[in-house]
């Protein structure tokens, strides 16, 4: 930080991902970014865990005969003890199937946000409805935006296709495609001039890549997911099982994601017929592993997509895309 | 699907498009978009509205926006920036300290084989050793230029020294289905073979693929690069080589990694490796210290662990090919570069393997010790020369596109 940068205290962005909470904040020209992991592993209760803990400065809370560890923290816990890590959300939403999802997804995000009184501009992303689905995110976002509300924050969501547009495509004046490849959902937007046109989202994601590869090779999902983010990419052929595993399902998904945008296209009947090709960004961790693009590309190729694109990439930086976007809007709204 | 709730009007739209481009500041562009779209209609934008009527309006909306003009079909153009991983590398040899590597000094005196072309035709080639090699599905790629070669002791990465013929041979496993060997099995044992060299084909992999049967093809003349060994780190008794496409033939078995010592490889194809690595050896005067698995040379620099791959990571049958056992040879990745490894890279490899991994640790704590600096510290160092050597790569192969 330069020294007369100073934070912009008028508005945040937070990306709440299935997989992890990321918020963006403007300082100076550049724009900054704290994660965490949208996680929580218990362990027994002890003092003595708990006082090494507090001495670790480890994110923890205690509940009844258990110390719940979120955040961060979260997956080394994980790894060391062999278990897998409980998720505040599934698929984009709060996980119907985790009791504690509200309290630690609560807990998560006040560890990323300070209390303030000044009704500062705050704007969070929110999935799109699945393809073919009916919407069913009230209960999602209302939960998120009472828990934000509760902070001191004024509120609003955005879409977050919308956000990788907002973040991605100024060079189109925020025309084009963005698609977030997160690990619950992909999620699709289209828009022009800002405005959204549809968007839609996907079911098959990082944790549908991690799940199935964890139920071929029997490795622990968490397990799969670190191998993932560290080492995956496309190269032809893999050296060992899970790679190859992994490289079938990462197949499977961007099928399933180019499928879900023909027929989303084939279902605006009225879509506009531009003579300017759209461009394509993509974004989110699942985006990440190198060859990807090109992989995507390909099968975009292999269909008719009655629209044309002239431009696919990758995010600049996918993992903040999102929270980067939600933060231009909070900006642009303050 | 969400819908939207504006949209203007064909010249409205351009004019406030064309104004918004000339808006640097990314908040300001979008306000300046989202405010003239809403006094257009007199509302203002939603993001994400839900109505499905309000949708159908703006899709109508953006019909009448864009030009009634055929549709393109779709025609994506490469230009994303294209990962550092997936552009050709040119590949940099180091020379390396006299006294780096104590196993390779240790290897029996290497005599390079006499093998020579007896036949050759439009389709094979037969070699005094009884190598006989299918030129059917040759596809050529891109020729191998000189490559830089960097001295370790001049760190001099501006001022490389070149070399075109390949140094040696890097083995692989294409890990791709594998049927039951058996009779009953030979039109399933062909058809995958076939689609396995297919697939060698277009992503020019390797060098020479040995089928199930024994069966020696080449994919991609010696001439010309293989993306086989993408980031790998290699050396012999006097220089170093960082990424091993050019400077580095690839030799694939069709198979798969076998966990521990089981064998990857069946007799036919061992004894098909044999005679290809005593003709190549030949040909290119290539020493035994030079015949290496991907396992021992792959490196990963996003985490600077070594064994990104781990094909042929513990049984590779150095003996019965007639090399000299490579596994005890420390990875120069770790002693000249700092790489580490983590567990699952040990659970991967074989004992033999370990050997190696154990010495070059100790090789790299002897020379912090002779230094007087911790050992994290050292390591740090080498690291920052390895990202070096990584940087001069780029450079060069951004020279050779340009």
């Amino acid at each position: 930080m330069r020294h007369n940068d100073k934070v912009n205290n008028s508005a945040v962005g937070l990306d709440v991902g299935t997989s992890r909470i990321c918020l963006a904040q403007r300082v100076g020209e550049e724009f900054q970014y704290e994660t965490q992991l949208n996680a929580f592993v218990t362990i027994p209760f002890s003092k003595m865990t708990e006082s090494v803990l507090k001495k670790e400065k480890v994110p923890h809370t205690v509940s009844g005969p258990d110390i719940v560890v979120h955040g961060n923290e979260s997956d080394r816990f994980a790894d060391v003890l062999n278990i897998e890590t409980r998720r505040t959300m599934d698929k984009g939403v709060l996980n119907p199937a985790e009791p504690e999802s509200l309290g630690m997804l609560r807990k998560i995000v006040e560890s990323l946000l300070d209390p303030v009184k000044d009704r500062q501009k705050l704007c969070f992303t929110v999935p799109a409805a699945p393809l073919g689905a009916e919407d069913n995110l009230t209960y999602h976002e209302a939960t998120l935006r009472r828990i934000v509300t509760d902070l001191g924050y004024e509120v609003k969501s955005i879409n977050e296709g919308l956000a990788v547009i907002y973040s991605e495509l100024e060079n189109s004046n925020y025309t084009g495609i963005g698609i977030s490849c997160g690990g619950g959902l992909c999620n699709v937007c289209v828009a022009y001039l800002s405005v959204p046109v549809f968007s839609f989202s996907i079911p098959k994601a990082g944790d549908y890549i991690d799940t199935s590869a964890s139920a071929v090779t029997g490795e622990r999902a968490n397990r799969v997911r670190i191998v993932k983010e560290d080492s995956f990419h496309f190269n032809g052929f893999f050296a060992d099982k899970l790679q190859q595993v992994l490289g079938v399902y990462y197949d499977e998904m961007i099928q399933s994601l180019v499928q879900g945008m023909k027929q989303a296209f084939a279902n605006s009947r009225n879509l506009p017929k531009s003579n300017r090709p759209l461009p394509i960004v993509l974004s989110g961790g699942t985006a990440l592993p190198v060859g990807f693009r090109e992989r995507f590309e390909k099968a975009l190729a292999e269909t008719d997509l009655p629209i044309a694109v002239n431009d696919i990439r990758v995010a600049e930086d996918p993992l903040h895309a999102s929270a980067k976007g939600a933060l231009v809007a909070a900006l642009a709204d303050a | 699907m969400h819908g939207v709730r504006l949209i203007p009007r064909n010249f409205v739209g351009r004019f406030i498009e064309s104004r918004a481009g000339r808006i640097q500041d990314p908040v300001q562009r979008l306000r300046y978009l989202q405010s003239n779209l809403g006094s257009i209609t007199g509302q203002p934008v939603l993001h994400a509205a839900k109505s499905r009527r309000i949708g159908k309006l703006a899709i109508l909306g953006l019909a009448l926006l864009f030009a009634g003009s055929l549709i393109p079909k779709y025609n994506a153009s490469s230009s994303g920036k294209a990962p550092i991983a997936a552009q050709p590398m040119a590949r940099v040899a180091v020379a390396r300290d006299a006294a780096a590597v104590n196993a390779a000094d240790a290897v029996p005196p290497d005599t390079i084989p006499n093998v020579w072309l007896v036949d050759q035709t439009r389709d094979f080639e037969t070699y005094s050793n009884g190598l006989r090699i299918d030129d059917r599905y040759v596809t050529p790629h891109e020729r191998r230029a000189f490559y830089a070669i960097f001295q370790r002791g001049a760190a001099d990465a501006s001022q490389p020294e070149w070399r075109s013929e390949p140094a040696g041979i890097v083995y692989h496993t294409t890990e791709s289905d594998q049927a039951r060997f058996t009779p009953d099995q030979n039109a399933r044992l062909k058809r995958i073979g076939k689609a396995v060299i297919g697939v060698v084909q277009q992503n020019h992999s390797y060098h020479f693929l040995i089928d199930r049967f024994g069966q020696v093809f080449r994919i991609v003349p010696e001439a010309d690069v293989a993306n086989h060994a993408g980031y790998s780190v290699w050396a012999d008794g006097k220089v170093l080589f960082v990424n091993l496409n050019s400077s580095f033939l690839g030799v694939a078995f069709e198979t798969q990694t076998q966990r521990g010592d089981l064998p990857s490889a069946n007799p036919a194809q061992v004894h098909a490796a044999r005679i290809l690595t005593e003709m190549l050896r030949a040909k290119y005067h290539i020493p035994q210290s030079n015949c290496v698995t991907h396992a021992q040379v792959s490196v990963n620099p996003d985490n600077m662990l070594v064994g990104y791959h781990t094909d042929w990571a513990g049984n590779f049958p150095f003996r019965d090919i007639g090399l000299s056992d490579n596994y005890a040879v420390p990875p120069a990745s770790i002693y000249a570069f700092g790489f580490g490894y983590d567990p699952a890279f040990v659970h991967a490899t074989g004992v033999r393997l370990w050997q190696g991994l154990a010495l070059a640790e100790d090789e790299m704590k002897t020379r912090a010790a002779a230094r007087g600096i911790p050992v994290s510290r050292y390591r740090a160092i080498l690291q920052k020369q390895y990202k070096e050597v990584l940087a001069a790569l780029k450079a060069t192969a951004s020279d050779k596109s340009s």
